[in-house]
């Protein structure tokens, strides 16, 4: 099993001689990805910075990130899960199907060089975005990459990170693990967290149409989710908490604007790494904070009449 | 106000063993009378100090990976319910925070430690700790592979390596230094490990995990910190390890230490095939060295998480096991491995190492000085302690489970040999007395007029895990929080946070090297005072 290894950016910074983008395009969506932590600093084991370091980008097209890249390795679409198993495969020096490899779109050559780079650097990464993780294969082209660089442990150091984005989703999983057990995908109906992604996921609960109200906390799921969903949005009670106008608020029922955090309100972010990173207000903001909004709402529903019965108030047994 | 009358006293930080006393509270304290008031009957109920947990993993980015990393553990877990005064929670091996305490305090422990903070994510285990109720908490910060640290102390700059530790500790707000591997989690950056005491690590010429010791030791001193360096020493687990265990311990050089969950490094052999116990060797070597406490580690047979900040450990153990595997490397500072593991009793490195937890609190003669703990999560959960309770009170019932064991293992171990049965007045020690004085917590671990009315109350009963495992009352900073067997309050806790003197001007050395070193601005890293909840500040007693 693969598992994951990681680490903070600072490792990035001050010991990757060899970095690998795979479905992601740095250089637009996270603009100071190179600059900040990869690619152009001096680290103190990279002393010579961007000479001391090599570069690879997978992606099913040649984006503007390909410009900064040493090695680009275009990947026929939705072939991903094929490329990492015929690499896996290379790398524990098992013979690998050259038709299978061709279905990728590269060449067993290609891909025998890229595992010799992966084994002979001294510290690897793996970055992987939304071009791995969100097509053919989701979750099992994650699992596949983070498996790849767990077992290029047995001859080097090797690790691999999501490239995550949107605000602060990497804070919203880390507080919902810790308070609940589990990062997404939560039901809480019975009382208790329940996990089950495909089923309590956001997306999957919107499109069957099964709950019949929403709060939306800094987030925009009318700019990104499937039509049925938003339509599910725009027809019942859905309330928005955004400093601005977003997709999502035009269709909802109640649009709370509140003070934006990191600008006018105070915070922390998680950075992709899970790093905290304090975040203080530059600015006054007339409106309320997302966390002032949500106290007032929940002693307001604190307010009103229990519903569960009596006999389910007792605490559960142990574990 | 409460006065509790008829209970069966156990408090043996003043000697009282099992003795029929009142005991008056207000104020969340120990008072020598109350006039009116409540008062609980305790008649034919023995009356513990709360439980102090030395060494445990309950908070902070590494348990919160291995959250994410185990949700098969979470589902198989009994829920706790969302009711009027409880929040919702799951247990299993790595319980969500609120469920943290109130398994903790529904065992009667109001005192925990964490025992292993990095400080860049520092933030985040107080945030964690916030949401951790009822226990007191503390924590002790990662220091022993972070770089700026080594490189002083290969330099030889010890004096400059101190401010630097003072003002870490003071950045992480926390409690005392943990030193995990020495020199060896630096050197997996490189994938690299350091198991021989006074080899040179990877990637310095000079600095050895001897010296590391030796070096924070004396700093931790100097500072005065209540805790002395708590050492998880290098080469953990690995069969014939208790000549690294006994060369750390002179690395010492006399110095005070706590040695953490000590059954992981006390085996002999040259590999799995022929591992022993050497609990003995290393139990009598500990005997006579009267600077040194210790907790026990020890496991129990069923699943478990290891979470350890030996990164290349968990590397062996994820090809070992062939399971899943967590790794995060903390710039500059630790790392942190995590493998789902299960202790099985048909298997023979297991049973050893199962023997050894036992062996070792047996044979160290002096229960002030070795603690019970299971290193939660990686020995087993921290909810199962009334098991090993139960198996150190009870030789008959040791002798059961030993029958149970592959023959093959009996010849590793000497725990069929022990005859002793700890009394309640040694586990008062082992389990809250003990634990509270190593921690240099005077308010804790003891019934005195002035110490925190932190207690439990049992029925008595002879299966101590039944007893252990379900007090009938606890009482926490005065407040019954489980009454009648019950979880009926949750309240919040408190945090223990130490401040060493260290010059303002440190910084002025520091801030180029973090601009080199880390991806945050400087003003960023440390922990701002208000993030920690329910302050606590403990004295430092600099020692000459």
């Amino acid at each position: 099993m693969g598992g994951k290894v990681t680490c903070t950016l600072g490792e990035v910074k001050n010991r990757a001689d060899f970095i690998i983008y795979w479905g992601g395009n740095p250089a637009e969506c996270h603009p100071r990805h190179f600059t900040k932590y990869t690619l152009t600093q001096k680290g103190k084991f990279v002393p010579t910075g961007r000479k001391g370091r090599t570069m690879v980008l997978v992606d099913i097209r040649e984006t503007p990130s390909a410009k900064a890249a040493d090695v680009f390795l275009q990947v026929r679409p939705g072939k991903d899960f094929e490329m990492v198993a015929a690499l896996r495969a290379l790398v524990k020096g098992q013979p690998v199907d050259p038709a299978l490899v061709a279905e990728t779109g590269l060449t067993v050559e290609q891909l025998q060089d890229f595992v010799n780079q992966m084994k002979s650097c001294k510290f690897g990464v793996l970055f992987f975005g939304m071009g791995l993780s969100m097509t053919r294969g989701k979750h099992m082209n994650s699992a596949s990459v983070l498996a790849l660089a767990a077992e290029l442990n047995a001859f080097t150091k090797f690790v691999a990170m999501p490239m995550r984005g949107h605000g602060n989703v990497t804070g919203a999983d880390v507080i919902l693990r810790y308070t609940t057990g589990y990062p997404f995908g939560i039901n809480l109906c019975r009382g208790y967290p329940r996990f089950n992604p495909g089923e309590f996921s956001t997306v999957d609960l919107l499109v069957r149409g099964d709950n019949d109200a929403s709060l939306i906390l800094g987030a925009d799921p009318g700019a990104t989710m499937p039509q049925p969903a938003i339509e599910h949005l725009a027809r019942t009670p859905t309330i928005v908490l955004d400093p601005k106008v977003t997709h999502t608020s035009k269709i909802s029922r109640v649009h709370i604007t509140t003070a934006a955090t990191g600008v006018s309100a105070p915070g922390t972010v998680y950075r992709m790494d899970e790093v905290p990173l304090p975040l203080r207000p530059a600015l006054k903001s007339p409106y309320p904070t997302d966390e002032e909004v949500m106290r007032r709402i929940r002693e307001a529903v604190m307010k009103k009449p229990a519903w569960l019965p009596a006999a389910n108030g007792r605490l559960a047994a142990r574990a | 106000m409460l006065r509790i009358t008829g209970g069966k006293v156990y408090d043996p930080a003043h000697g009282i063993d099992g003795v029929v006393q009142d005991i008056c509270i207000a104020d969340g304290k120990i008072v020598a009378d109350v006039g009116a008031g409540r008062t609980l009957d305790a008649t034919g109920m023995i009356i513990f100090p709360g439980g102090v947990d030395i060494h445990t993993h309950v908070a902070g980015a590494a348990l919160n990976f291995a959250r994410g990393l185990t949700p098969e553990n979470q589902r198989a877990a009994a829920p706790f319910l969302h009711t009027k005064d409880l929040r919702m929670g799951l247990g299993g091996p790595t319980p969500t925070t609120f469920a943290t305490g109130y398994l903790y305090a529904g065992m009667g422990y109001t005192t925990v430690m964490e025992a292993a903070v990095p400080v860049l994510s520092a933030k985040h285990t107080h945030e964690e700790l916030r949401d951790t109720p009822i226990v007191d908490k503390a924590c002790l910060v990662l220091m022993a592979n972070n770089e700026i640290v080594l490189d002083l102390l290969e330099a030889g700059e010890t004096e400059r390596a101190k401010q630097v530790v003072a003002w870490l500790i003071w950045a992480a707000k926390v409690y005392g230094v943990k030193a995990v591997n020495p020199g060896g989690v630096a050197a997996w950056k490189w994938g690299k490990d350091a198991k021989q005491m006074v080899s040179p690590i990877a990637g310095y010429s000079t600095l050895t995990p001897a010296k590391i010791i030796g070096g924070l030791a004396a700093i931790i001193d100097d500072l005065g910190l209540p805790h002395p360096i708590h050492l998880h020493c290098n080469n953990l687990g690995a069969p014939g390890n208790v000549s690294t265990t006994l060369d750390s311990i002179k690395a010492l050089e006399g110095r005070r230490a706590h040695l953490a969950h000590l059954q992981f490094h006390a085996y002999g052999g040259d590999d799995w095939h022929t591992m022993r116990s050497e609990a003995v060797q290393l139990a009598s070597y500990f005997n006579t060295q009267k600077h040194l406490t210790a907790d026990a580690g020890a496991i129990l047979f069923g699943n478990a998480v290891t979470i350890t900040a030996d990164g290349p450990w968990q590397h062996l153990l994820y090809q070992l096991t062939g399971r899943k595997w967590g790794n995060i490397d903390v710039e500059n500072e630790t790392g942190c491995g995590i493998v789902p593991y299960t202790y099985k009793g048909s298997n023979l490195v297991n049973a050893v190492q199962w023997a050894v937890g036992l062996e070792l609190l047996l044979l160290i003669d002096d229960p002030w000085r070795i603690f019970l703990t299971t290193d939660h999560p990686n020995g087993a959960c921290f909810w199962r302690y009334p098991e090993i309770i139960h198996l150190l009170m009870n030789a008959e019932y040791r002798r059961e489970c030993i029958q149970k064991l592959p023959p093959k293992a009996l010849k590793r171990i000497t725990l069929p040999d022990l005859t002793r049965e700890y009394s309640l007045y040694e586990i008062a020690i082992i389990t809250s007395a003990g634990p509270a004085r190593a921690m240099s917590m005077p308010q804790k671990g003891h019934l005195g007029v002035g110490a925190d009315a932190d207690l439990t109350i049992y029925n008595q009963n002879p299966d101590g895990a039944m007893m252990f495992r379900y007090p009938r009352y606890v009482i926490k900073g005065g407040e019954i929080v489980v009454e009648e067997g019950d979880l009926r309050k949750s309240i919040e806790g408190r945090e223990f946070v130490v401040k060493p003197a260290f010059e303002p001007q440190i910084e002025d050395y520091l801030r180029p090297l973090f601009q080199q070193c880390y991806t945050m601005s400087f003003e960023n890293y440390p922990v701002e005072l208000e993030r920690v909840h329910g302050l606590q500040m403990a004295d430092c007693l600099p020692r000459g």
